[in-house]
């Protein structure tokens, strides 16, 4: 039955999930907050990341190329190749979409969703991998009630802490940043002070790819290996941003956090009331933002309608 | 061009420029014009008759709007930048107000003027140093620096949006309808400071507006365009006293009271 130490110890997991899911609804955010893009690919992106490391750092053929880097430097090239990847995308497909309505562009995210399952199943493995040992510390944070946080939880929650209050100081306190938050308002007009449209779609996508990178990281860590079922975070993450507010940065943060710890609740609940519960509680918690507020805890009104 | 070796050629000349938008609409057809360093040249007549059209293709955010220069060239500082875009323009320190008071809304006021030293994202130190050209012209804005853009008045806003661009630290400012929607003693203030920043900056400045009295009051120069084509122009002080003008723009014909109805009949069919 329910008792406060099962309680508790749901609480601290699903914060350190939360904080997991947070650093891919914190990469959904920044896309959505500079480009008004939604990212329907958001899990597949976490996913690509979470397989790069493995590919990277074990011997595990790559197509006809082997390679095999020490595993902390195969997760900095993962972050890295996240990062070239923005640039690659705008190079390559964002760029003839400016001007387009944003929804053409929602719909190539959908396609992304598509190509870089296929792809990876095609190219890195089609298959369950489990990760390296380095990758599977063993410590783990004690705290009272008998409770332990896992260590990719504490690096989670340390992690999205950190990735929040650096992007908030970037928004708010350098020239840069105001420019994107400027031109997320009045593209036109931060056009004519020199804003290059291409530019803020590069760095939008760049950060959020690499920020969702090391989401999809720790999310295979926090289960020993990395699946085809991370990519399914990204509805966890549509939760956590409209429960945050589309555009907002802590938003992100708190709104994963919140989705956490309402699995974790659900996953307790569920050994002794009905199994299921743990993808019952999230969506039901979305429905009834959504109801009651549209534009989230912190949310500017410019709300995309679904 | 007919600039010789000693003279300077125009900031911006435009020759027998034709404008299209979206490669149906012609937008502006056959216009000749230019502005002289350090002059205020006024770009009048009612909506719709292409000033805006012209600024933009100068400052290139019109091809961002699928415009055009089909026939015809731009020059600035005597070298062709006809269908240049926006960046390139910028980089050669042209700064265009577009119309309608576009401030940043969610952004506070500070945060407005910081985006105006932005150039190729190279600036990242800066304080309240850098805005002091716009708080000598402006002082009004100091004490607003903390409130969101989007609360503050009309009036203010039209400070802000002109303060921005000057921290951009242009050497042309194109003005798009800087009085629209002011209270008329606003307007007469705001002129008169756009009129000592051009003679004290040196900022050339075209400046669009349905308000020919005041903006042929401070300018050296004036157009009036109708239907996309230039129909008078002439040095300020003599366009201000041209009948036509008196008659359509200014309101003030010398034989207003004597032909009053033809006035108002002719006013109606040409503006309508």
């Amino acid at each position: 039955m329910v008792e406060a130490g099962g309680l508790f110890s749901a609480l601290v997991t699903g914060i350190g999930i939360g904080a997991l899911y947070a650093l891919v609804a914190i990469g959904f955010s920044l896309i959505y907050k500079i480009t008004g893009v939604l990212n329907f690919a958001q899990g597949q992106f976490a996913l690509l990341g979470a397989f790069l490391v493995v590919v990277l750092s074990t011997s595990l053929p790559f197509w006809f190329v082997e390679v095999q880097i020490p595993v902390y430097a195969a997760v900095v090239v993962t972050i890295l190749i996240g990062a070239l990847l923005g640039v690659l995308l705008e190079r390559l497909v964002f760029r003839h979409f400016i001007g387009e309505p944003v929804l053409s562009v929602i719909i190539v995210t959908l396609a992304f969703v598509g190509i870089i399952e296929g792809g990876s199943r095609f190219f890195i493995s089609a298959q369950y991998r489990a990760y390296p040992q380095e990758l599977q510390p063993g410590w783990s944070l004690s705290l009272p009630l008998d409770t332990e946080l896992q260590a990719p939880f504490v690096l989670g929650v340390a992690l999205a802490l950190l990735t929040v209050a650096a992007l908030m100081a970037f928004f708010r306190y350098t020239v840069l940043g105001s420019i994107l938050r400027a031109s997320a308002s009045d593209q036109q007009a931060a056009m004519v002070l020199g804003v290059s449209i291409e530019r803020t779609i590069v760095i939008a996508w760049a950060l959020s790819i690499a920020i969702t990178s090391i989401g999809g990281i720790l999310l295979a860590m926090s289960s020993g290996g990395v699946g085809y079922t991370i990519a399914d975070v990204t509805i966890l993450v549509f939760a956590a941003v409209v429960f945050g507010g589309l555009d907002s940065i802590p938003g992100a943060f708190i709104g994963g956090i919140v989705v956490g710890v309402l699995r974790q609740f659900g996953v307790y609940m569920g050994e002794f009331l009905m199994p299921g519960l743990d993808s019952v509680f999230p969506m039901v918690f979305l429905l009834v933002v959504i109801m009651l507020m549209p534009y989230g805890l912190f949310g500017t009104e410019r709300i995309e309608r679904l | 061009m007919s600039a010789t070796a000693d003279e300077e050629p125009p900031v911006v000349e435009l020759d027998n420029v034709e404008i299209v938008y979206d490669r149906t609409f012609l937008a502006v057809q056959g216009v000749s014009m230019e502005a002289e360093e350090g002059d205020i040249v006024a770009l009048l007549g009612p909506n719709g008759a292409g000033k805006s059209t012209i600024l933009k293709m100068i400052s290139g955010i019109g091809r961002s709007e699928r415009g055009e220069v089909t026939r015809g060239s731009v020059y600035f500082e005597g070298e062709d930048v006809t269908n240049a875009d926006t960046k390139e323009m910028v980089g050669r320190n042209v700064t265009h107000i577009l119309e309608g008071r576009r401030v940043f809304e969610d952004l506070t006021v500070e945060e407005n003027l910081r985006c105006g030293l932005y150039r190729d994202g190279r600036r990242i130190r800066y304080d309240n140093s850098d805005y002091e050209i716009a708080f000598e012209y402006f002082p009004q804005l100091e004490d607003l620096l903390d409130v969101e853009a989007g609360y503050t008045s009309g009036g203010e806003q039209q400070m802000l949006v002109i303060s921005r661009a000057l921290i951009h630290r242009p050497d042309l400012l194109l003005l798009d309808e800087p009085s629209l929607g002011l209270a008329p003693q606003l307007v007469v203030d705001i002129y008169e400071t756009l009129r000592k920043i051009n003679r004290e900056e040196d900022i050339t400045m075209i400046i669009a507006d349905q308000n020919a009295k005041r903006t042929l009051e401070i300018a050296d120069y004036g157009y009036v365009l109708e239907n996309g084509q230039i129909e008078l122009q002439d040095p300020a002080d003599v366009l201000m006293n041209r009948e036509e003008i008196k008659e359509f723009y200014l309101g003030t014909s010398a034989e207003e009271s004597r032909y009053s109805d033809i006035r108002h009949y002719k006013i109606r069919k040409r503006w309508k």
